[in-house]
């Protein structure tokens, strides 16, 4: 059985309705890496949130491990482009906030327990800081003391600690600039091979899903009052043979017309 | 070319800053010495500007003095004592009294906001009801308040819940609606509850907001207070000035008048210190 299992979704906003995901119909493996790929408004997002559960399509359903979902929970971390960080937390706060949730409800935060678990969940976030890059002293700051990388980087320590089944990124590099993206795809790789995370990432940068993904899914529209379907569903072998990368971007951004295309710039990314 | 006074790029010295933020206070000092002195000249008993010797024996009588009500101090009493059973320590414990139970009872209105912000059963339960009583004008109230309630202290406290009240619920609940949804789901991700997202996530997070919210409304509550105090009260800062009003008592209304506002300025800076020390990132935001 796969673990998200998504049955002839159709999604429509306002009225009259205009339809914005039109009969989408995927299946997602165990420890799949799978890029969303689409111009913008093709429903990239929304098909995110409908795996988070925070919103319900209008037709169809999402299995998450055989259950539907109808609200956020913690068998899916979620990193979004924006306000991925708590403002009123220090870093080493923000990281252990959904440990501390987990174990602890409202009024159990004054117990001698938890001071003591409070103490671990800390060393434990030290170790995650240090894993992403971060430095010691960097753990007292305050986000908007944080570089934009910087920030999301703790947002994927932030969610990784609760060790979440599935992690759900919605152009979380989208605001940074070359240098840090390209920092911040390796470590978000080198993290999914290390935890064994299904991780579904939103982006409308080709390279960036030909970089990362192990499955990169195009969704477009047929016209522009319909609503997007999976135009290319594309599982990409873990070696690809160089020569066929530049005619597999110029395919998938036919297709999501997306991005110039670029050669050099595929080659310099693979 | 230097910028002239009405340039938006202009920038004043430091010097011309300090002048000119002191100006309008120095003028209206002067301005009132200059009345009061040639009022005086033409009638040395006037007693619509009392001169600084005026004011300063009117506020002597009021720090110094028992209180009219007070049993006469003993002989040799200490300086403490006698300020503690003065007329202007009695009117301000009373009215800081009144004050401090009204903004206690603003922060079950706190949490009703959040709760309607972030509860949308809640919100659709008591939206409507606090929009219209918001625009109810809490003044008018006052004759059914002193029916319904008495002329005791907790008529005057009603006055101030339901005359500030919506305002600080209506910006409770904007500033919960104004939290990205992110955080809200991100929280939930992370294996928040509905009332660690409410509490742990949203409240922490429009506290400083809420504080700024409730000292922007200062001068509203001390307004109820003051209505509720001259009208039915036997105590108080705004009592002794409706009362030494009826005998023109200009040489103690002045000093009480400076004197109220500075109390005011004094819980004006202190909460702003509170909520500097309090919430550190929020500054720095």
């Amino acid at each position: 059985m796969a673990l998200i299992d998504i049955a002839n979704i159709r999604v429509a906003y306002g009225d009259p309705p205009k339809p914005v995901l039109d009969g989408i119909n995927l299946q997602f493996e165990e420890g799949e890496f799978i890029c969303l790929l689409g111009q913008t408004g093709c429903g990239k997002s929304t098909l995110l949130r409908l795996l988070l559960g925070s919103e319900q399509p209008c037709g169809g359903r999402v299995l998450i491990d055989g259950r539907e979902h109808h609200q956020p929970d913690r068998t899916r971390g979620y990193v979004p482009q924006k306000y991925s960080l708590f403002p009123d937390k220090t870093v080493l706060d923000n990281i252990t906030f959904g440990a501390e949730c987990s174990e602890f409800g409202l009024f159990q935060c004054f117990t001698p327990r938890y001071f003591r678990r409070r103490r671990e969940f800390r060393a434990q976030a030290m170790d995650y800081l240090l894993r992403i890059g971060l430095r010691e002293t960097d753990a007292a700051k305050y986000p908007d003391q944080l570089s934009g990388g910087m920030q999301q980087r703790v947002a994927i320590a932030q969610a990784l600690l609760t060790r979440p089944r599935i992690l759900l990124m919605d152009e979380a590099f989208s605001a940074l600039d070359p240098g840090t993206r390209r920092g911040m795809q390796r470590l978000i790789r080198d993290l999914w091979q290390e935890t064994g995370t299904t991780i579904v990432f939103v982006t409308h940068n080709t390279h960036e899903a030909l970089f990362l993904g192990s499955r990169v899914i195009v969704l477009a529209k047929e016209t522009p009052d319909s609503g997007s379907r999976v135009a290319i569903d594309l599982h990409l072998p873990d070696a690809c043979d160089e020569d066929e990368i530049p005619s597999l971007v110029r395919r998938l951004e036919r297709v999501s017309h997306n991005l110039p295309e670029t050669e050099d710039a595929i080659h310099a990314v693979r | 070319m230097s910028a002239g006074v009405f340039a938006i790029h202009a920038k004043p010295g430091r010097h011309t800053t300090l002048v000119l933020s002191w100006f309008l206070f120095v003028a209206g000092v002067s301005l009132y010495f200059y009345t009061s002195g040639a009022r005086h000249r033409e009638n040395p008993e006037d007693r619509v500007t009392p001169t600084v010797a005026q004011m300063a024996a009117g506020m002597r009588d009021a720090v110094l003095r028992p209180a009219e009500d007070d049993e006469p101090l003993a002989e040799g009493a200490s300086l403490m004592e006698t300020i503690r059973h003065s007329m202007l320590w009695k009117d301000t414990r009373a009215t800081g009294l009144r004050f401090i139970y009204s903004m206690a009872l603003l922060f079950p209105a706190v949490l009703v906001g959040l709760h309607m912000g972030l509860f949308p059963y809640v919100g659709a339960f008591l939206l409507r009801f606090v929009l219209f009583f918001d625009k109810i004008i809490a003044l008018s109230l006052l004759p059914i308040l002193f029916i319904a309630f008495g002329i005791d202290e907790l008529s005057k406290v009603m006055l101030i819940v339901i005359g500030v009240t919506p305002t600080i619920l209506l910006d409770t609940f904007n500033l919960t609606r104004g939290v990205p949804g992110e955080q809200v789901v991100k929280a939930f991700t992370l294996g928040a509850s509905d009332f660690d997202v409410a509490y742990r996530v949203v409240l922490k997070q429009i506290w400083p907001r809420v504080l700024n919210s409730i000292r922007l409304n200062l001068k509203a509550i001390m307004l109820f207070l003051f209505a509720g105090e001259m009208i039915a009260s036997t105590d108080g800062l705004a009592y002794r000035i409706a009362l030494l009003r009826r005998h023109m008592g200009m040489d103690v209304i002045i000093p009480y008048v400076l004197w109220v506002a500075l109390l005011l300025f004094l819980v004006d800076f202190s909460m702003r210190w509170i909520n500097r020390k309090l919430h550190p990132w929020f500054h720095e935001a």
